[in-house]
């Protein structure tokens, strides 16, 4: 095997001598590459990652795949060499295609194998994407990629010098101390490089303990180094970075492919010796942690910094729908991402003034600040930055009724913390919403949080058993994860366990998770959670108060933003109006764009219309909030009328007082006295009496508009009526006319 | 060889472009059916030639009987084809009439969704019958009209009757926006995940970019009483929210249908509601009467529509079909009763009456009001009459308390002793047996309707579900009732 392979690797070695060089460097460039950006990237390696790289670390202990791993990059660095000469196609995919040809009918039973582990050694990075769909990722890296080096560039300019001069010396340490005899006997006389592809598997599976001494010796102060380098990266990243796909995808892609292009562009000699150190140096950092190497004078470190913001984009919360969406489906590919269909026309942007208004008044739009809720937004930050500031967990609970901003407030303290953890203010976190509504079953909890922390799928108990393990169990390198649980209230079970365990969980020595419950009442732990829930839950509450009318007034002013579309007067109505029935800021962005509406509809010239005033206002108001019992009243018709009347007469007749009046009408009467009424109703009014089918009929149209509330239809005669309107309000709206 | 196009060579939905022709062949004893899925545009093509050959075939054969004119009964029948349509909706009114305003509300909403990606929610409010789907349909057919629209807009129509829990809405809606095949029968694996899939979609879009969705929810009510509200709650959610532009419009006849929503459900909806509550005088009434009546000038020929329209505006002169017209209306203003009165009258049209009479309408009238229970008694055996009539002493004596079966029987047997000659004395089991025929009609019914099996048959307590005044009238009209019968029906005491 090994013969063959080294014939092999021989034969296109052959292709070009002179270039054997440069690739044989490049790729050894490369696998350094991969380790370094796989060690550089503390945070961003998601449980996920961890999960896989676990996965395919058994694989890499055998012996066997050792050697094969090893052949195997032998073919790889021919590759890489052929993928240098032609520059402008696709490196990957011409990866595969030679690493196939050269291959003997015998052996390639094997390639499956053999290709696996070089496939997950490279893509193990990426997140998101399956290994088979790489060629997309690729090529969607294509246009990041650029980038991506430059940033490597600057880094390595910068620590470039130093790190040569410290490397060295150390070089020699990591023959010696490694341990493997096997990969040492299989390991080909002529590749020095491939130390670095076959330690660079072992140095996998030191990952996590890496990440434990990195995070620990973070602070604030030594990453002001980077900072500059950063802020420009960042800058370009944003740039580019115009869905969070693309971004997404060049971190996988750039993985395996930037090194590729790198070649290219390595032309002196002079370059390649440096990055040959660095890959040699790569190749001792593994060890020197084997060796407890103190972190400090670890040079890489400030290009791990230079990293960090660049990942950022991908870890913002918008982050999190591309997460969901892959693991949704994990068997179909990944085309099968759902999604509406775009439109083929663009939407209209508005055309004038009170159409910008009520775009802006719409509740979805995001506004630029929000104002009204500074002290709760201060808190809820305080909150959550020390918890992530000190690595515990916390649970807070926010009540307050409907449309007073509680999600929105929450929201604006993430962005604002994510801000922050991009500028290294704050040790980076995860953020997770759940909402109690938008799952069918309080134990769906489980799986969401799962699926959002690690992409596994699984059924209710196995995900609530390994989130269990998962906040339980200390793990070297944890990130705090910052929960949100909206409508809380609808994750209540009988037992209680779903919240039991969002409580418990942060109250661990390990676990790192704050927990921000939304709900809509005051007392929900002490109406509905049981005592050992809601001493889990522990004191730390806060409470949205209802808008007052002067802070609604404020929230559509700062929306509006200097839009003139409304008088002050209207503006104060509306405000006012909402203030004292509900503070429900969405009711009164609502009424607002009503408003809106009435003023384009009732203006003369449509093209300039005038501002909304106290008329159009008064008329949203009108339609909003009226009951239309009245109107419905009227509008019914005459025989539905005079049975509204005769329930009345009925009422009257048994002599009931006005509080007993109550009780009976709650009971109900019997349709026939009230029957009998309707008869002699008619006959006073002089109308043909209608039959008791009509009768029926009649009533049965009365309660279906909830005019008259009735027992179901099958108990016929002897179904029970009873107003639902009050009594005065039929005599009125009976009178008028 | 006959074929006979089945109406609905139609359209499958989720399916798009690709429909199938049902063709049953009578001539051959086999009554086999060939399905051939074409697509559209052939199907309608072969559609509308076997229509023309089969239109052609008739003409040949009318121009045998009689050069170039329908005979009276072709006109008839092609009349009454018109307004059977007119009544059974299966068309749309050319506007909306009486409900301009809310028409043009409606439609600058849901354009502003189509259009500039607005997300809505909308109520449709009104009784039974007011007109609420046509409104919606007229401002769907208008919108459509509108090619930019049209390319535009995904539309989802939901039914509180037929989704009667979220999960049936959730396929339903998948379905509808055919999503399914995005992911093949993967998504369809539980209820939570398909949940989490159409959140998922729908989240990922944006105002500019995406497809709005209108969804229509009919009778919203009963999406009220879903658990949770989960399917509402969502809806509204996203219309409240920076994702997918959605319209959701909801057509309910409750008042209080506001009063059903959670109250986070509610705070997302934005508390627009179109009342259709039209104060329809009688004027109107019988202006949509004469308006749903008439013919089309050339339809099916010009002399015979005129005589009709003639007819029409003869009849709503008429003051007995004016009265019987207005005893309609004030029972009710509902358009659909109006459809069905005006149905049973033109049924009544045939070729040696070729118009509406008055009477017609009459008959008509007295068939839509009469009392279902008096027709039911009318059919009833002597031993049953006399059997609902002890009930109603019995009602008389203990004061609408119930009954059980022996009871009846005791009174009965009273009444056969004293004075009867024509009722035969029957045997208990066939009494028995009348009076379970009773309860199958529905006439009596027992009071509890749970515990019936625990106690014997003929102890179980019994309700009479007919009024005093329904006996005594269905007595009068009874064909032949004996008068021993009669008169121990108006006997005050047993």
């Amino acid at each position: 095997m090994p013969g063959s392979h080294r014939r092999v690797s021989m034969s296109t070695g052959k292709l070009g001598a002179s270039e054997a060089e440069s690739g044989h460097s490049s790729s050894k460039l490369s696998a350094s590459k991969d380790l370094s950006r796989v060690r550089r990237r503390p945070s961003s390696s998601t449980p996920g990652v961890r999960k896989k790289l676990e996965l395919s670390s058994p694989v890499k202990k055998l012996n066997r795949q050792e050697v094969l791993g090893e052949l195997l990059d032998d073919v790889f660095e021919a590759e890489k060499e052929l993928a240098s000469k032609l520059p402008s196609s696709p490196p990957r995919i011409l990866t595969l295609n030679v690493s196939l040809t050269p291959l003997r009918p015998s052996t390639e039973s094997h390639n499956g194998i053999r290709i696996a582990p070089l496939k997950t050694c490279r893509i193990s990075p990426s997140r998101t994407a399956p290994p088979l769909q790489d060629h997309d990722s690729t090529r969607d890296g294509l246009g990041v990629s650029p980038l991506v080096e430059e940033e490597e560039e600057e880094a390595e300019a910068e620590t470039g010098v130093k790190r040569r001069s410290l490397r060295t010396p150390v070089r020699k340490q990591p023959t010696p101390k490694k341990s493997s005899v096997l990969v040492r006997k299989a390991r080909t006389p002529s590749s020095r490089k491939d130390s670095s592809s076959t330690t660079r598997e072992p140095a996998l599976v030191i990952l996590p303990e890496e990440h434990a001494e990195q995070t620990a010796m973070t602070p604030r102060s030594k990453r002001k180094s980077a900072q500059l380098v950063a802020g420009r990266i960042r800058k370009q990243l944003k740039m580019l970075s115009t869905s969070q796909y693309l971004v997404s995808d060049s971190d996988d892609g750039d993985d395996g492919f930037v090194p590729s292009k790198k070649d290219k562009e390595s032309s002196s000699e002079d370059d390649d010796e440096v990055e040959d150190l660095d890959g040699e140096s790569d190749d001792e950092i593994i060890v020197v942690k084997r060796s407890r190497r103190t972190a400090g004078s670890r040079t890489p470190r400030s290009t791990q910094k230079a990293r960090a913001p660049a990942r950022t984009p991908s870890k913002t919360p918008s982050k999190t729908p591309s997460k969901k969406a892959a693991p949704g489906t994990p068997r179909t590919p990944r085309h099968a991402t759902p999604s509406i269909p775009s439109r083929s026309l663009p939407a209209r942007n508005p055309g004038n003034v009170l159409e910008e208004a009520r775009a802006r008044l719409h509740v979805s739009a995001v506004p630029e600040s929000l104002p009204c809720r500074e002290q709760e937004f201060q808190d809820i930050y305080s909150f959550v930055e020390s918890k992530v500031m000190d690595g515990t967990g916390g649970c807070m609970y926010i009540s307050g009724v409907p449309g007073t901003g509680k999600t929105a407030t929450v929201h604006e303290v993430i962005r604002c913390l994510q801000h922050a953890s991009d500028q290294d203010e704050i040790p980076a976190f995860r953020f997770i919403e759940i909402n109690g509504m938008k799952m069918t079953d309080p134990h769906q909890a489980y799986v969401q949080i799962l699926q959002k922390l690690t992409d596994q799928k699984a059924t209710a108990e196995h995900a609530a058993a390994l989130l269990d393990k998962r906040f339980g169990n200390p793990a070297p390198k944890k990130e705090t994860t910052v929960l949100l649980v909206d409508e809380l209230d609808l994750l209540w079970t009988r037992k209680q366990n779903v919240m039991y365990n969002l409580f418990d969980w942060p109250t661990r020595r390990h676990a790192r998770l704050v927990v921000l419950a939304i709900a809509n009442t005051m007392d929900l732990p002490e109406r509905i959670m049981i005592n050992r829930v809601a001493s889990r839950l522990g004191l730390t509450r806060m409470s949205f108060q209802p808008y007052s009318f002067k802070q609604l007034q404020q929230i559509i002013t700062s929306r509006l933003n200097r839009v003139k579309a409304f008088e002050e007067d209207a503006l104060q109505l509306v405000s006012r109006k909402v203030a004292a029935l509900s503070g429900d800021a969405r009711r009164c962005l609502d009424i607002c764009r009503r408003a809106t509406e009435i003023c384009e509809q009732s203006s003369s010239q449509p093209s300039a219309p005038g501002l909304v005033g106290m008329s159009h206002v008064m008329e949203a108001l009108e339609e909003m909030f009226s009951s239309s019992y009245i109107a419905a009243i009227r509008c019914a018709s005459l025989q539905e009328q005079l049975f509204l009347r005769s329930v009345i007469a009925e009422f009257r007749r048994l002599g009931l007082e006005e509080a007993t009046f109550q009780q009976a009408s709650y009971q109900g009467l019997t349709f026939p006295p009230v029957f009998v009424q309707h008869q002699a109703l008619c006959r006073v009014e002089g109308l043909q009496p209608i039959s008791v089918s009509e009768g029926l009929a009649v009533c049965q149209r009365l309660g279906a508009c909830r005019l008259l509330l009735l027992e179901p239809s099958r108990l016929d005669l002897l179904l029970r009526v009873r107003l639902n309107v009050s009594q005065d309000d039929v005599l009125y709206a009976l009178k008028e006319d | 060889m006959r074929h006979s196009l089945e109406p609905g060579a139609r359209r499958t939905r989720g399916v798009p472009g690709c429909t199938a022709i049902i063709i049953r062949k009578r001539s051959q004893n086999l009554n086999c059916l060939h399905v051939f899925p074409l697509q559209e545009w052939k199907s309608l093509e072969i559609l509308a030639h076997i229509k023309t050959r089969k239109q052609a075939a008739v003409t040949m054969s009318k121009r045998k009987a009689k050069d170039s004119h329908l005979t009276v009964g072709d006109c008839v029948s092609q009349a009454q084809r018109l307004l059977r349509d007119r009544f059974c909706r299966q068309q749309l009114p050319a506007g909306p009439a009486g409900v301009e305003p809310q028409h043009k509300h409606l439609l600058e909403l849901l354009r502003r969704t189509a259009v500039h990606g607005e997300s809505n929610s909308v109520l449709i409010v009104g009784p039974r019958g007011a007109g609420k789907t046509m409104l919606l349909n007229c401002v769907l057919k208008e919108l459509l009209e509108d090619s930019e629209v049209k390319k535009n807009v995904l539309l989802v129509q939901l039914n509180g009757l037929l989704q009667t829990d979220d999960r049936v809405a959730l396929k339903e809606i998948t379905r509808q926006l055919q999503l399914e095949n995005v992911v093949g029968d993967k998504v369809f694996g539980s209820f939570a995940e398909n949940l989490a899939f159409l959140l998922e979609a729908l989240k990922k879009g944006d105002r500019s970019s995406s497809r709005p969705v209108l969804f229509i929810l009919d009778e919203f009510d009963l999406f009220a009483h879903h658990k949770n509200q989960t399917l509402l709650y969502n809806l509204f959610d996203i219309s409240q929210s920076a994702q997918t532009p959605v319209a959701v419009v909801g057509l309910t006849c409750r008042l209080d249908v506001l009063e059903l929503l959670e109250k986070r459900v509610k705070s997302r909806f934005s508390h627009r509601q179109i009342h259709l509550l039209s104060p329809l005088g009688f004027e109107r009434y019988l202006h949509c009467v004469r308006q749903q009546l008439s013919l089309p000038p050339d339809v099916p020929e010009r002399r015979f529509s005129q005589e009709w329209n003639a007819s029409v505006e003869a009849l709503c002169e008429d003051k007995m079909a004016e009265a019987a017209l207005k005893k309609h209306f004030n029972s009710s203003k509902d358009f659909r009763s109006l459809h069905m009165l005006l149905m049973l009258a033109l049924s009544r049209v045939t070729v040696s009456n070729p118009t509406i009479r008055p009477a017609d309408l009459l008959e008509a009238s007295r068939l839509c009001t009469a009392d279902a229970k008096a027709n039911i008694v009318h059919g009833l055996s002597i031993l049953e009459l006399c059997l609902i009539i002890a009930m109603k002493h019995l009602n008389d004596i203990y004061d609408g308390e119930p009954f059980n079966f022996q009871m009846v029987h005791n009174e009965f047997k009273k009444f056969i002793q004293r004075k009867s000659h024509s009722v035969h004395n029957f045997e208990k089991p066939v009494v028995i047996k009348a009076f379970e025929h009773l309860q199958q009609l529905e006439l009596i019914r027992s009071v509890d309707g749970s515990s019936a099996t625990k106690t014997q048959k003929e102890y179980q307590l019994m309700k009479l579900l007919l009024g005093h005044g329904q006996i005594m009238e269905a007595l009068q009209k009874y064909p032949q009732c004996p008068t021993d019968v009669k008169q121990w029906a108006v006997s005050s005491f047993g």
